[in-house]
């Protein structure tokens, strides 16, 4: 390893020694691939013409005269090919992985939208795909498991632990430990051991080195906030990047308080979770007092993972970034509102942050101006919102 | 001299090699894995190599992260887990004992009072399954200074280049996985596992002892031939603990039909 890719006391590689060839591997391609001319070539050549890059910067003015104070912009992923922001960082790393010879993807998903974009790289390029879904989130995001299959991808659900995401996880690590010699690891969030935080982060700052050229031309000056939701945290992460040299930028991040974060039934980990290591990383996360990991819960299963990428602790620890949460219900309300007073269909992960934009916005003056990571689009939540509604 | 060394001494000179079963501390309840471990102590094998569980065992298969998820639910505490090892110490002085923990139930602890209370309890050995020799320096201190030795992993993998930074770190056997993958019962080795010994040999002289996929007297004797010193078996243990608790076979009879083989 040329670096150990910490964050403060955050980060690190805390692999077992079977991954350690594969990491040491991944890290020499990804230092490589940075200074190669023609990766960065086909990279943003796909990037725009295949996923659709630049995506739009909108301002949101019903939302924000509704609200009456704060003026309101969204960076437009939902409008990225696959209906999210993660088709940046699965085509990055599926080239990275051609580079590499691998022949094979493995990818973990939670809500699908990772396992979908995977699929998609997969089948663009040619790559046999094989997505680990936690078992509860193959039933209740059956639509995307559809598309997976669809765009050519096996899905396995993962039956082991809490048959959610990080249970997902753990069994791609599985995979992956036996099979390297041909297979790359996708991960689709700013986690796991080095290289993957700073490699999945570096494929996702397009977003905010568009975000900041974008508001700077269209609203002629910086916002005064940024806010994104945070699971994993890739989304935010992306957008940060192009802000964090802006300190009078605010940075906001906003998690899964589910049922209230003073419940047993949520996933803030920034807000409550305690120092550990858990696959590959050290970070923050939700656990016993004796290290056993907890089972999260939220109505976005995008944001339903019991640690967070370290640098997020990192930010948050050195005061750079601030973390909110925004329960079940409050997302819901995020939804709702902004679905009638924009005609956008927003995912229920990016409502968490669409919520925050929602009640901060009438504290504030008119000239203020809140960005909002709108990180992905709402159609795979239709039948959650249904229920949830009581429809 | 530590147990390891000592008992890898006498083996050595009476020309025999290291029978070594796994089992998870506390399964599949803390009560019954007390008799578990008599069971184990009583077959008489070279030592003993015991797990904490861990929710997310990334290095494990499913026949272990099954095992761990059910000693959870069935109320295991980390307490229980010292208990048992002291209870292991109590019924055997000599035999030596390793464990496998993963790192974040060190973290849990903190390094210097996890460490100080394996050695309480008489554990000798201690392999974090996921902290390669690149951050053995967050724990080293801690174990110098309650006198556990460092047990690590060598995969056919490894580079030569790697055993350089796992020599002055490692201490007890290392733990050779023989094929790539998680711990299982799958016996599918490596075809480099001969040359991997020979890598090996150049960088350490400690006792080398084989895991994953060891589960018949079959497997041992062709891990013989192949030039361990000693053979690990835990996933097939857990299934054979399961199977009896169902009327099918005896632990006791699995263990002494292995340890005949070595």
């Amino acid at each position: 390893m040329k670096t150990l890719g910490k964050f403060g006391r955050f980060g690190g590689c805390y692999a077992p020694e079977s991954l350690m060839p594969a990491l040491e591997e991944l890290e020499a391609a990804f230092l490589d691939i940075q200074n190669d001319d023609a990766f960065q070539a086909e990279f943003h050549d796909l990037l725009q013409h295949y996923a659709g890059r630049p995506t739009a910067m909108y301002h949101a003015k019903n939302l924000s005269q509704q609200l009456g104070g704060a003026q309101i912009w969204f960076k437009r992923e939902d409008l990225l090919h696959g209906g999210a922001h993660k088709t940046n960082n699965a085509i990055g790393q599926a080239l990275l992985a051609k580079r590499m010879g691998k022949s094979r993807l493995i990818a973990e998903t939670g809500a699908g939208q990772h396992g979908v974009a995977t699929a998609m790289a997969g089948a663009m390029m040619g790559m046999p795909t094989e997505i680990y879904m936690g078992a509860i989130d193959v039933k209740r995001q059956a639509p995307n498991v559809l598309r997976m299959e669809l765009l050519g991808a096996k899905v396995n659900a993962v039956e082991s632990g809490g048959k959610t995401l990080k249970d997902a996880i753990n069994d791609a690590m599985r995979d992956w430990i036996a099979n390297t010699h041909n297979t790359h690891y996708l991960i689709g969030t700013v986690a796991g051991p080095h290289p993957f935080p700073q490699m999945v982060k570096y494929f996702h700052q397009v977003i905010g080195i568009e975000a900041r050229q974008q508001i700077i031309a269209q609203a002629g000056r910086l916002p005064d906030a940024v806010l994104a939701c945070v699971g994993g945290g890739s989304n935010a992460i992306g957008i940060f990047q192009g802000f964090m040299d802006d300190t009078d930028v605010k940075l906001i991040g906003v998690e899964p308080a589910g049922h209230g974060v003073h419940t047993d039934f949520h996933g803030a980990v920034l807000a409550k979770g305690t120092f550990g290591v858990l696959q590959g990383m050290k970070s923050l996360m939700l656990q016993t007092d004796d290290g056993q990991v907890l089972n999260t819960h939220s109505i976005s299963a995008g944001l339903d993972y019991p640690s967070v990428g370290p640098e997020h602790a990192y930010l948050q620890e050195i005061g750079r970034a601030s973390y909110v949460s925004a329960t079940d219900e409050e997302a819901l309300e995020g939804f709702k509102i902004v679905s009638r007073s924009e005609g956008i269909l927003p995912a229920l992960e990016s409502s968490h942050a669409l919520w925050e934009a929602i009640r901060l916005a009438p504290t504030l003056p008119k000239d203020t101006i809140l960005l909002v990571n709108l990180s992905g689009r709402g159609d795979k939540d239709l039948a959650t919102v249904r229920e949830a509604l009581g429809g | 001299m530590s147990r390891f060394a000592k008992r890898f001494a006498e083996l050595k000179a009476q020309d025999k090699k290291a029978f070594i079963p796994f089992t998870l501390l506390g399964f599949p309840t803390v009560e019954t894995s007390k008799g578990i471990l008599k069971t184990l102590i009583d077959a008489k094998p070279a030592a003993l190599e015991l797990g904490f569980p861990f929710s997310d065992p990334v290095a494990d298969g499913p026949v272990i992260q099954a095992a761990v998820t059910e000693t959870l639910a069935n109320g295991y505490k980390l307490p229980h887990a010292f208990e048992s090892i002291a209870y292991a110490r109590s019924l055997d002085a000599d035999i030596p004992i390793g464990v496998l923990v993963y790192y974040n139930t060190i973290l849990s602890e903190g390094a210097d009072a996890f460490f100080q209370q394996l050695k309480n309890t008489g554990a000798d050995a201690c392999l974090i399954a996921d902290l390669p020799p690149e951050e053995a320096e967050e724990v080293k201190p801690s174990a110098d200074l309650a006198g556990i030795e460092l047990i690590f992993i060598v995969s056919p993998l490894t580079s030569a280049d790697r055993f350089a930074s796992f020599s002055q770190y490692a201490g007890a056997f290392l733990y050779v996985v023989s094929r790539l993958g998680i711990t299982g019962t799958e016996a599918r080795y490596d075809s480099r596992l001969q040359e991997l010994i020979g890598t090996i040999r150049q960088h350490s002289d400690l006792p080398l002892c084989v895991g994953f996929g060891i589960s018949t007297p079959e497997h041992i004797q062709q891990m013989k031939v192949v030039g361990f010193d000693g053979m690990i078996t835990g996933s097939r243990i857990i299934q054979v603990i399961e199977e009896e608790a169902k009327g099918n076979g005896s632990l006791a009879d699995y263990l002494a039909t292995m340890m005949q083989s070595v």
